[in-house]
């Protein structure tokens, strides 16, 4: 099925519905503009939505987004899609023609977020929201505050059966088995890019051994557990046994400044590890804690975040990238040079948190799209061409910096498209 | 620490192959992912912080540099291309030159510049040799089948010695005497460096029995075995070629012993001994089948060189391939100067024994400062290894 949604001169389209998009969509449609936001995800709110806390303020994630969803819902120049993707480019900056496929909910909007679905469904699917600590219904809500608020269905994760029970079990009629993906085009006059960033895959470091003992995860599914909506309700426990870890370890860089994986410094890693200390801190107050790291890399204002930490003393930093992990009965044992010292170091710990770089999301696309990328994979913005890009999809960076840079991008994007 | 960086030594590395030294950024991922390297004060992390800094005495009085084999681990995990095997390879390539001796020498092998020097200096000591002899002048083909090379220095009727060992003696003991001379001093620097460096103050010294028995046998079993080539991960295929090598070299050196003395010594109470021995003899048997693993050997490590430089980026140097060629040439001009006789093409077979010997000489005399002294320097620094972990040194 296609569709053809026409607007005014010089809408902009912006893809991606994280604190960046989001930002960038507010400030452009605040100014006048017809903006169109689209999401790949069922919900808003992105990688900052998954955090417990984040920069620089410690706050939970609701602190920025719910404020963001209030001035989304008030302003009818944005016309938002979830689950949708950009197919491809034509034009030229004033008038691209830009192809969306938006993929099958089987929810409409008959949806009140009853969830009596949810207890009829028998099936279940991978909690990708907590990257796979645990299982959803095949029909779940993202999460919590997922905006927009209505479930979504998984129609492969579910048999015959269960689908008819889902269906009736809907008394407002808003479970469509037979929804179809659906294409449609936007004319806009430029595009800004914040398609964000995805955790780089840490299977791909063959020596840190992800996935072959439940005592290694990464900083992100650490950011679940600690998440009072998280799949333990803001418990840190190991996964798979559930015990109360009684030393943990951080393993700094794993993948990032690495020609082999990440080249760049991923920018968040260190202070992400320094913040998910405080969480460890809030309810493990005297486990000792092992920080392995080449530099640590806390500017400006971070400083002083770095050196409070610093200062426990049953945290230890140890300058040495930890370059091999033996998995153990019972936890890891983590191997590193101190380079200090110069000898090596052998580090028992229950848990050990991989802190785990940024990988541009949009990387093998961009080039399809026409989009300038450097070597990295991170767009460059071409405001002649009218397309700009901003948050994580422009450099690795922090919510604050991203917030800046959509809102940077959001002028750039008005400026090209008169 | 007070550093005093020595920029000659950086350029250096950098000639050598150890260009990508100043990319390091001493994470410290090759020591841990080193299989060969200890767990107190591993390498390569260390070696590379010195070798950025231009600390040239720490570097060559440290045991660690020739107890890397090379195995490319360090470079397969290394984050930024810092290539930790080359750099060590570039240190050792340095170490070799800096305890070579005289250093004249040792400075001219172990440059690409001289290679027309380092070549055409042999190859004329042997060729004036060979016109001096009055030898110079191709048999017949009944004579060289008769004769062999027995003949090639000419012949005269003195049964003692023949004319022909005596010019081979001329030209080949003196440069082994040289070499053995140069490795000896050298070691022996090496040995007193590394006591210095690692601060030994041993108040009991091992008797040279006692060393031999408790460090160089040990060592010399380990070598044989090929143990720490076995740990290795990435470039671990190197064992196929170099063992064959190693123990064709011991073969040649056994052949050359039995030929020596049965020629030599026995052959002058039973002259039928001289010329060619029959190619049923045991000990020829062997010595064919020495040369064709010698060949073999380099051959698979010149292929897995070539594929490692093409495929994981390992930097071509004069170094390592000075050596392959010069083995490689060993072997070839040697097996094809057999042929050349048993065939009885007299011209061949001579214009390849005059290489051969070229090359056998090159191979003795330059042993010191080219990658062949590992053989003398990584064998006792593995002896230190078990020295500074033993009870004359620890109380």
């Amino acid at each position: 099925m296609t569709e053809q949604s026409a607007s005014g001169a010089g809408a902009v389209l912006v893809v991606g519905g994280g604190i960046s998009g989001l930002t960038a969509a507010l400030e452009a449609a605040e100014v006048g503009r017809d903006v169109f936001l689209i999401e790949k995800n069922p919900y808003l709110g992105g990688r900052v939505a998954q955090l417990n806390q984040y920069f620089p303020k410690l706050c939970p994630p609701s602190c920025g987004l719910e404020i963001n969803f209030k001035r989304l819902k008030s302003n009818r120049r944005i016309r938002m899609y979830t689950m949708t993707q950009v197919k491809s480019v034509s034009g030229s900056v004033g008038s691209y023609e830009v192809t969306c496929e938006t993929l099958p909910r089987y929810v409409n909007n008959n949806c009140t977020g009853c969830g009596a679905c949810v207890e009829a469904c028998a099936d279940e699917r991978v909690d990708d929201f907590n990257f796979g600590l645990g299982n959803t219904k095949a029909v779940y809500r993202p999460h919590e505050m997922s905006f927009p608020m209505k479930y979504v269905l998984d129609k492969s994760a579910c048999s015959r059966d269960t689908l008819q029970k889902i269906k009736d079990a809907c008394k407002y009629d808003a479970v469509d088995l037979d929804m179809e993906a659906k294409t449609f085009t936007v004319n806009v006059g430029s595009i800004i890019w914040a398609t964000g960033w995805n955790p780089y895959d840490p299977t791909k470091m063959t020596n840190l051994k992800y996935g072959q003992s439940n005592a290694i995860i990464t900083n992100m599914q650490m950011e679940r557990l600690a998440a009072p909506n998280g799949p333990t309700n803001g418990q840190i426990l190991r996964p798979g046994d559930n015990v109360e870890p009684k030393s943990f370890a951080f393993v700094q860089c794993a993948g990032s400044r690495d020609e082999n994986h990440l080249e760049f410094c991923s920018y968040i890693c260190c202070m992400a590890s320094m913040k998910q200390i405080t969480y460890i801190r809030e309810r493990y107050p005297e486990a000792p804690i092992y920080v392995f790291y080449i530099d640590l890399r806390t500017p400006g204002k971070y400083e002083k975040f770095r050196e409070k930490l610093m200062a426990d003393k049953n945290t230890h930093f140890i300058k040495g990238k930890v370059a091999d992990i033996i998995p153990e009965a019972d936890g890891v044992t983590l191997v590193a040079e101190n380079a200090v010292t110069g000898d090596k170091v052998q580090q028992k710990v229950d848990l050990c948190i991989l802190a785990t770089g940024m990988e541009p999301a949009i990387k093998s696309q961009a080039s399809a799209l026409g989009l300038d990328v450097d070597s990295n994979g991170y767009v460059v913005s071409n405001a002649d061409k009218g397309m700009i890009s901003a948050g994580c999809a422009k450099k690795a960076a922090d919510v604050v910096t991203s917030a800046q840079s959509a809102t940077a991008a959001a002028l750039k994007a008005i400026q090209a498209a008169k | 620490m007070k550093v005093n960086p020595d920029l000659d030594f950086i350029k250096y590395m950098k000639s050598a192959g150890g260009d990508t030294l100043k990319k390091c950024y001493q994470c410290a991922t090759c020591s841990v992912v080193c299989p060969l390297s200890s767990d107190k004060k591993p390498f390569p992390r260390k070696e590379m912080i010195w070798a950025q800094w231009g600390l040239k005495d720490k570097l060559v009085a440290n045991p660690d540099v020739f107890l890397c084999h090379q195995c490319g681990d360090c470079t397969a995990f290394c984050p930024r291309g810092a290539k930790p095997g080359d750099v060590l390879g570039a240190i050792r390539a340095y170490a070799y030159t800096h305890y070579g001796f005289p250093s004249g020498l040792a400075k001219m092998v172990g440059s690409s510049k001289n290679l027309p020097l380092t070549i055409g200096m042999p190859a004329l000591i042997v060729l004036i040799m060979w016109a001096l002899s009055g030898g110079m002048h191709i048999l017949s083909s009944e004579d060289l089948a008769r004769y062999g090379f027995g003949h090639f220095f000419g012949h005269w009727d003195w049964r003692w010695l023949t004319k022909n060992v005596a010019f081979i003696d001329i030209i080949m003991v003196p440069a082994f005497f040289l070499a053995c001379y140069s490795a000896y001093r050298g070691v022996s620097t090496m040995w007193k460096d590394m006591e210095k460096n690692y601060d030994v103050n041993a108040d009991y010294r091992p008797s040279v029995p006692q060393f031999i028995q408790q460090f160089l046998v040990p060592s010399v079993k380990e070598i044989l075995t090929h143990k720490r080539f076995n740990e290795c991960g990435t470039n671990k295929n190197r064992v196929v070629g170099h063992l064959p090598l190693l123990l064709s070299f011991i073969a040649l050196f056994i052949v050359t012993a039995y030929s020596a003395f049965t020629q030599d010594v026995l052959g002058i109470f039973y002259p039928q001994l001289h010329g060619p021995i029959s190619m049923l003899n045991p000990v020829k048997m062997l010595a064919n089948v020495a040369a064709l693993a010698l060949i073999f050997g380099v051959g698979v490590l010149w292929s897995n060189r070539s594929a490692s430089e093409s495929e994981a980026g390992a930097t071509a140097t004069y170094y390592d391939w000075f050596l392959i060629y010069e083995i490689m040439a060993v072997g070839v001009t040697g097996l094809c100067a057999e042929l050349g006789r048993l065939v009885g093409v007299p011209v061949l077979a001579y214009f390849f024994y005059y290489i051969h010997l070229v090359a056998v000489l090159m191979l003795f005399l330059y042993m010191p400062y080219t990658k062949f002294a590992h053989m003398i320097y990584r064998t006792f620094a593995m002896a230190f290894q078990i020295y500074r972990e033993s009870d004359y040194v620890k109380k």
